[in-house]
């Protein structure tokens, strides 16, 4: 299927889906939980003042806008295409989550909820929910794979510090999608004061939406910037994709701007065709997880397979339902990264901008490390920069062979 | 008449229904295909066949572990099928209801209710999905006669409850708590009040299920409604591999209940 128009393009429906995909799959005590969000949101999505309080946060408490960066001396290295980067890295907190945090918390006040949930895979989310949870005062419980925990010590002690509990997850693969297995029993319990802070695009129908919005800001920055930096919009937009929330958040201010490509970069992990790897969009079926139907990695017998990344971000089986929609009318097109070119170019851009990425970020990095050389000196490349890679230093030494 | 509805016509005049859930291929096929037909023997009325699925939502730690030690013995679809019909060919009458998760039912794609059908399958319960999402499965299983068994919350409201009803066949199965399988049931009133309510606007049976582990809170439970489900204490005693007291404790339930 290939998109012919998308000036009306206005998604997700009344029914929560895109296209096919999305909807509301999720145990029936959830459905009252899903009708107020989506009876607040839609509110608060007209409310000026809701809006100006969560425009003001992003300013004052993250750090808004973040910079457009020419990477200068990464294009003269590569001898192609212009490339910048939009610098999620420095936000407060080190990633784009926190555009998304920042207005759920708000949102939950809104509807009165004393505790605040989330999952967290690379612990960036989870570090964004605490940050603002501390912030406002609520109650914070962070669910985390007990593998995840291990591989990212540094931002387990950074929820702690932030005052949240971090539940340790240890059924199924103990990773980022039995976090959120864990999350949603916690709010199917505790449902009357609880708001679930969702991290992705991902999970049941309004919250792609939502954590879609509240990303975007990203999008909508760049549209401004790149104007004013080169005088039109990028050519390519390039961005990693896990659940998918960095990338859409930057691309969906671009969807009907068809002059823009633009590409999400999954983790290819030891390869796509290996199996070893958490790239649904290249390599799934269709089926219903966490919610939503999408894109997942999954057997002939419906059962979730174990997924792997370097990047303990990218470790989830399915994708959140835009982008499996945007892949079907063909107006993203995605590609994977592997492991090894992913830390390849964490080394590359380290090395020559001076900027450390996070392991999700530089599968991204990897892409266009592919084809800058290839195109012509006047293209311009954009690279959501999602996230600072500090919290990724004993992966990256232990894939070095280092001991710290 | 089909069984579900043979179930439940006898109990107007007498028995309270009680409804059975254990794990298919827990703790593996062969022992699974002998509780099922122990809990038949010690009272079952249904029997509610857990479908295992690698991410078990809305499961307590009990029955996820069962979950888990099915997939260890790399259960299939057809195999439960197969343990489906096998029950059939050794019992015209108990009604089997499967019980599991959406995308496991979505891997047999359009074949599903056929498949079904033919294993002597009589309803299915898919926990995630809802009322809102499920027309076209509703229809599908409609056509062979398969029942899609509601799942109502304390948290469903009068006005989406009677949208439910239009569109609900074989027993309503009322989640008495706000949680997960196996976690503790608090508020007997509350459920004694919904259930009431349920049944002012339907003539379906109504069973009560989630936190009902022992016979006097089975006996409670059913006073006010047309029968229990009982799952985690079932399975309890599987992981601690003491499958000979299931059927006394089933006796026991089926006595306290009627």
């Amino acid at each position: 299927m290939k998109y012919k128009n998308l000036n009306n393009y206005a998604f997700p429906d009344k029914e929560g889906r895109f296209g096919e995909f999305g909807g509301k799959y999720v145990s029936e005590t959830l459905i009252t939980a899903l009708e107020e969000l989506e009876k607040v949101y839609a509110k608060v999505k007209k409310d000026k003042s809701f809006q100006e309080e969560v425009i003001k946060d992003l300013n004052d408490f993250v750090g808004r806008p973040s910079p457009l960066y020419f990477a200068e001396r990464w294009t003269k290295k590569l001898g192609g295409a212009k490339i910048y980067l939009k610098r999620e890295d420095l936000n407060h907190t080190g990633a784009h989550k926190i555009n998304n945090t920042v207005g759920q918390v708000l949102l939950a006040k809104k509807m009165g909820k004393k505790r605040v949930i989330a999952e967290t895979g690379a612990g960036q989310h989870g570090v964004a929910t605490a940050t603002v949870a501390a912030r406002h005062g609520l109650e914070c419980i962070i669910f985390m794979g007990e593998e995840d925990i291990e591989r990212q010590a540094l931002n387990v002690y950074r929820m702690k510090l932030l005052g949240a509990e971090v539940c340790s997850v240890d059924s199924g693969t103990k990773t980022l999608k039995d976090a959120m297995n864990e999350a949603m029993r916690d709010w199917v319990t505790n449902v009357e004061d609880t708001h679930y802070i969702i991290g992705s695009v991902a999970g049941p129908h309004p919250y792609p939406e939502i954590v879609r919005d509240f990303n975007s800001i990203v999008g909508k920055e760049l549209k401004i910037q790149s104007k004013k930096e080169f005088g039109k919009y990028p050519d390519i937009i390039v961005a990693c994709v896990g659940g998918g929330s960095n990338a859409m958040g930057i691309f969906h201010p671009f969807i009907k701007e068809t002059k823009t490509k633009l590409v999400g970069v999954e983790a290819g992990g030891s390869g796509v065709k290996s199996g070893k790897h958490a790239a649904p969009l290249s390599d799934g079926k269709v089926g219903v997880l966490h919610g939503m139907k999408t894109y997942l990695m999954q057997d002939k017998n419906g059962q979730i397979l174990s997924t792997h990344s370097v990047s303990a971000g990218l470790d989830y089986p399915g994708v959140g339902p835009e982008h499996a929609y945007l892949r079907d009318i063909g107006r993203v097109e995605y590609q994977s990264a592997t492991d090894q070119q992913a830390l390849k170019s964490f080394h590359d851009l380290t090395k020559t901008e001076g900027i450390m990425p996070a392991l999700e970020t530089s599968h991204a990095l990897a892409y266009v490390n592919k084809i800058a050389p290839k195109l012509s000196k006047s293209k311009t490349i954009v690279i959501n920069l999602s996230g600072r890679g500090d919290k990724d230093m004993f992966t990256v030494a232990k894939e070095d062979g280092m001991t710290l | 008449m089909t069984r579900l509805e043979k179930v439940f016509n006898q109990n107007e005049t007498k028995n309270k229904v009680l409804v059975t859930y254990t794990v298919a291929g827990d703790p593996n096929l062969g022992s699974s295909k002998k509780i099922l037909k122990d809990l038949i023997a010690s009272g079952a009325d249904i029997l509610e066949i857990g479908v295992p699925f690698s991410d078990p939502m809305s499961e307590g730690p009990v029955i996820q572990k069962a979950h888990e030690r099915a997939l260890k013995k790399n259960i299939q679809f057809k195999d439960i099928l197969n343990l489906c019909k096998q029950i059939r060919i050794e019992n015209k009458n108990v009604p089997i209801v499967l019980m599991g998760y959406m995308n496991s039912f979505l891997s047999l794609k359009n074949k599903l209710a056929k498949e079904l059908n033919q294993a002597g399958v009589d309803g299915v319960i898919v926990v995630d999905l809802p009322y809102d999402e499920s027309k076209s499965f509703f229809n599908n299983l409609k056509k062979e006669n398969i029942d899609l068994i509601r799942l109502i919350s304390p948290t469903t409201d009068s006005k989406r409850l009677k949208r439910m009803l239009a569109s609900s066949s074989g027993y309503l199965y009322y989640v008495s708590l706000k949680g997960i399988t196996g976690a503790e049931l608090k508020n007997f009133n509350e459920v004694k009040n919904k259930v009431k309510k349920i049944k002012s606007l339907t003539n379906l049976p109504v069973v009560v299920g989630f936190g009902i582990k022992d016979a006097p809170t089975a006996k409670k439970m059913a006073s006010f409604s047309d029968g229990i489900v009982v799952g985690t204490k079932i399975i309890d005693f599987i992981e601690k591999k003491s499958t000979p007291k299931i059927s006394n404790f089933t006796k026991s339930l089926k006595k306290a209940i009627n």
